[in-house]
Formats: structure tokens, C-alpha cells, sequence
């Protein structure tokens, strides 16, 4: 039996950001639970309120735009991502990082956003957002609405810039990313569903390449830019520099540094090819 | 609070408390005990059922969320004495040893087949990949699957038969 919460689940955004005003400093946004219960059922002290937020129907839209690009709603699944026709036809690359995070009834239920604002190093959904330049749409009752990239959520483990009254409601992906190529790579003990122990996105895009790196420092890693013609040994030399694995149970930190490494070469190989 | 759902195509209306997992729900205040608990924290899918559709992990679902929905557990599968094509094919192949994860397999395998009629072997392992059978029962779960399918060859049945 879980430890005793009240649960809560608004069916307006206005009644939402009502609520976190009032409670949200008591409260936890819950959406997917994957995080949440877990944390609750290993003996995590739980909030007094658990704020469900998937009876706000907006929170479900996941739509494409040439303008705005791809909107993902709070509430939108690892699974409605990973199954998208609109997803597929324009961020190919996102449907296929959706597809790495947990076991299919994980994905059924865990929300991008989720994935996110947990802000564990090894989020699966967090690598490849940042290498498409996403940005989260954050609000609250006073506050009104405010956009940041969304390196910028990232400010330690499983700590975020968004504040106990505040919501992220949509991730953004822009149009100037869509269609680019690349891939990710998710170190993992079994061949099952597991965290990543290391984990690399790569995305191209017109004259310059973008990555990021999981698992291997405090928050999920973005690189700066590289130029297209950046040799793969430069990428991995900047990664280096810019990471901080540890030792720990899962694994070594020489080998998260080394999987690093590899996983750039067979990435970048894999564009050259692929050109 | 009351809550309202359908399982096994029966209406359930039932008090629960805000902290009930839909897990516990089932097994202890329905007696729905064919879905088990295992890890109880996503890992092992001992506790798979179908909701709306979707395989999820009833231990990570709150009863009081399941208010309306459309749940299926392996109490659904035999009717009038007789056990569901995919039990059946479970039992032919050796697929159950200890049994403890055949509910969640199961309900995996049932919610895979809705949009896949005739899954490959990679897309049923895929499936189950989180769903734990510690007595490494896999190749005899997928066996079954590819069976009830229509997909095994007759060579490989004439092995088991």
C-alpha cells in the first residue's frame, strides 16, 4: 500500500493553475506516474497533494505547424510520440528516442513532459529535444506564461527551473529543425528495457550538427554547434570536455567515456553514409 | 470517492481511497488475483492489464484514475470453461513454468495482437520486453504467440507435438 496522499485532477487549466498557487508548494504535478508512484512506493516521503493534470484536454494535443513547428502537450505519451504519423514525418528522429524510453506499458503511460521535469541525467526524451532546439512553454497563475530553451529547465539532478507553482505545458520543437537526420544511442546492461548508463543524440541540420549526451553529468549535456564537416574525433574530444560521468553500480566512469566515444564515431559514420 | 469503470466488460462502481493503486484495487477490494504483483515499481510487468486499449503497469496506475476507463485482465481471457486461443497456445508450448508472469504476458501479447494480427518474432519480444519471466520461459512465450498466429511452421510444430 502506498503511503496516504489526496488526489487531485482539475479539468481546466484555469482550475490547475488556481490550485498550484494554493498548493502547489504541497503538491506534485502527476501525469504519466512512472516517476512519481515509484519514488513514493521505495519510501520517498509523498506530497500532501497529487495534482493530476490529463483531465485538461489541451494537455493532450500533440500538432504540427509549419510556423510554430511541433507542439507537445503535457499530457501527450511516450507512445502517442513514438506512433505519430505527424512526428514520423517530420522529426523522425524524436519518434525513435521515444521509442527507447522503458518497456512498452512505460511508454503507455509516461509523458514527454514528465520524462522532462523529472530531470533525471538519464532521461531518454531529454538528448534528443535538446539537439532539436526545443523550448518549454512554462505558466502559472501570476506569472503568466514564459518560454526557455530547455537546457534551461535542466539546473541539477532531478532538479528543474520550474518553480512548485508553475507547469510545463508544452515542449515546442521549431519548424528550422524538422526533417533533420542523425540518431541516438542508449548504452544499457540488457538488451531489455533498462536506464541508460550512457546515452548519445546526434541531429543534422542544413550547415551545422548538434549533440547531446545523457547520463553522463548532472543534467543532460547539449554540445555547441559544429559545422558539418566537423571530423567525428573533434566531437568526441569536445564531449570529453564537456561531461562528468560517474562511478557508480551501473557502470564505470571510464566506461560511460568510452561508450561516449563510440557512440559519437557510429553516429557520425552513420551520416556519412547516409549522405 | 466512488469510482465507475468496466472490466472484463462488467461495471464495477466501488469507494476508493485516494492512495489505491488500480493493482490493489483489483486484488484486494474486487479479488481480481490473477494480476500479479511483482517489483511493483514498472519493472517486471507481473502486473500488466489493459486499459483503454494500452498495456500498462497497474502498480504505477491510481485506482481513482481508472474512473470510467475500459479494463481488461486475464480474468477476461477463458469464457464458459474454456480458455482463450492465446491460453491455449500457452499451454501447448510450455510457455507457463512457475506462472506467475503469464497474466502480464498475456495481457502484453492480447493488447500487441489488437494492432498487429500477425507480429514478427522481434516485434513480439519487443512487446514483452517488460515483462520478466525469471524462469526464461521466452522462447516457448514467443513459440506460442507465432502459433496462435498462424505463423509456425509445420516442422517446429511436429518438434512439440
Amino acid at each position: 500500500m502506498l503511503k496516504e496522499f489526496c488526489y487531485l485532477s482539475p479539468a481546466t487549466r484555469e482550475e490547475l493553475l488556481d490550485m498550484l498557487a494554493e498548493k502547489g508548494s504541497n503538491g506534485r504535478l502527476y501525469a504519466g506516474g512512472t516517476d512519481l508512484l515509484v519514488d513514493i512506493r521505495g519510501g520517498k516521503a509523498p506530497p500532501q497533494y497529487i495534482i493530476d493534470i490529463k483531465k485538461i484536454e489541451k494537455y493532450h494535443i500533440l500538432s504540427w505547424g509549419e510556423l510554430e513547428g511541433l507542439s507537445i502537450g503535457a499530457a501527450v505519451t511516450c507512445s502517442d510520440v513514438a506512433g505519430s504519423a505527424v512526428v514520423k514525418a517530420h522529426y523522425p528522429l524524436l519518434a525513435e528516442a521515444a521509442e527507447h524510453l522503458g518497456s512498452p506499458q512505460l511508454r503507455n503511460r509516461a509523458t514527454i513532459i514528465g520524462n522532462l521535469c523529472t530531470a533525471s541525467p538519464c532521461a531518454d526524451m531529454a538528448p534528443m529535444l535538446l539537439c532539436l532546439d526545443a523550448s518549454a512553454e512554462i505558466s502559472s497563475k501570476e506569472g503568466g506564461t514564459r518560454r526557455i530553451p530547455l537546457k534551461e529547465l535542466f539546473t541539477g539532478v532531478k532538479k528543474t527551473s520550474c518553480a512548485p507553482h508553475e507547469v510545463v505545458e508544452r515542449i515546442i520543437v521549431p519548424p528550422g529543425m524538422a526533417d533533420s537526420v542523425g540518431g541516438y544511442e542508449k548504452l544499457k546492461r540488457i538488451k531489455g528495457h533498462d536506464l541508460a548508463l550512457a546515452s548519445v543524440a546526434v541531429a543534422k541540420k542544413g550547415d551545422r550538427i548538434r549533440v547531446a549526451i545523457g547520463s553522463c553529468a548532472v543534467t543532460p549535456v547539449l554540445l555547441p554547434d559544429f559545422p558539418i564537416d566537423t571530423p567525428a574525433a573533434v566531437i568526441a574530444a569536445e564531449a570529453e570536455r564537456s561531461i562528468m560521468p560517474i562511478d557508480d553500480i551501473r557502470a564505470s566512469r571510464d566506461y560511460r567515456l568510452f561508450m561516449v566515444k563510440v557512440y559519437i564515431e557510429r553516429l557520425m559514420a552513420a551520416l556519412q553514409h547516409a549522405q | 470517492m466512488k469510482i465507475r469503470l468496466t472490466i472484463n466488460n462488467s461495471i464495477v462502481e466501488r469507494e476508493v481511497q485516494d492512495h489505491k493503486t488500480l493493482l490493489h484495487f483489483l486484488r484486494d477490494d474486487l479479488g481480481f488475483t490473477g494480476t500479479k504483483e511483482g517489483c511493483g515499481a514498472g519493472e517486471c510487468g507481473a502486473c500488466t492489464v489493459i486499459m483503454n486499449g494500452k498495456a500498462v503497469n497497474s502498480c504505477l496506475v491510481l485506482a481513482r484514475e481508472a474512473d470510467g476507463a475500459v479494463i481488461e485482465t486475464v480474468e477476461g481471457e477463458a469464457a464458459d470453461g474454456k480458455l482463450s486461443p492465446l491460453q491455449q497456445a500457452f499451454q501447448k508450448h510450455h510457455a507457463v513454468q512457475c506462472g506467475f508472469c503469464t497474466p502480464g504476458m498475456l495481457m502484453s501479447i492480447k493488447a500487441l495482437l489488437r494492432i498487429n494480427t500477425k507480429p514478427g518474432e522481434e516485434q513480439i519480444r519487443k512487446a514483452i520486453e517488460g515483462n520478466f519471466c525469471r524462469c526464461t520461459g521466452y522462447k516457448q512465450i514467443v513459440e506460442a504467440v507465432l502459433d496462435v498466429t498462424g505463423q509456425l511452421d509445420k516442422q517446429e510444430e511436429l518438434i512439440h507435438e
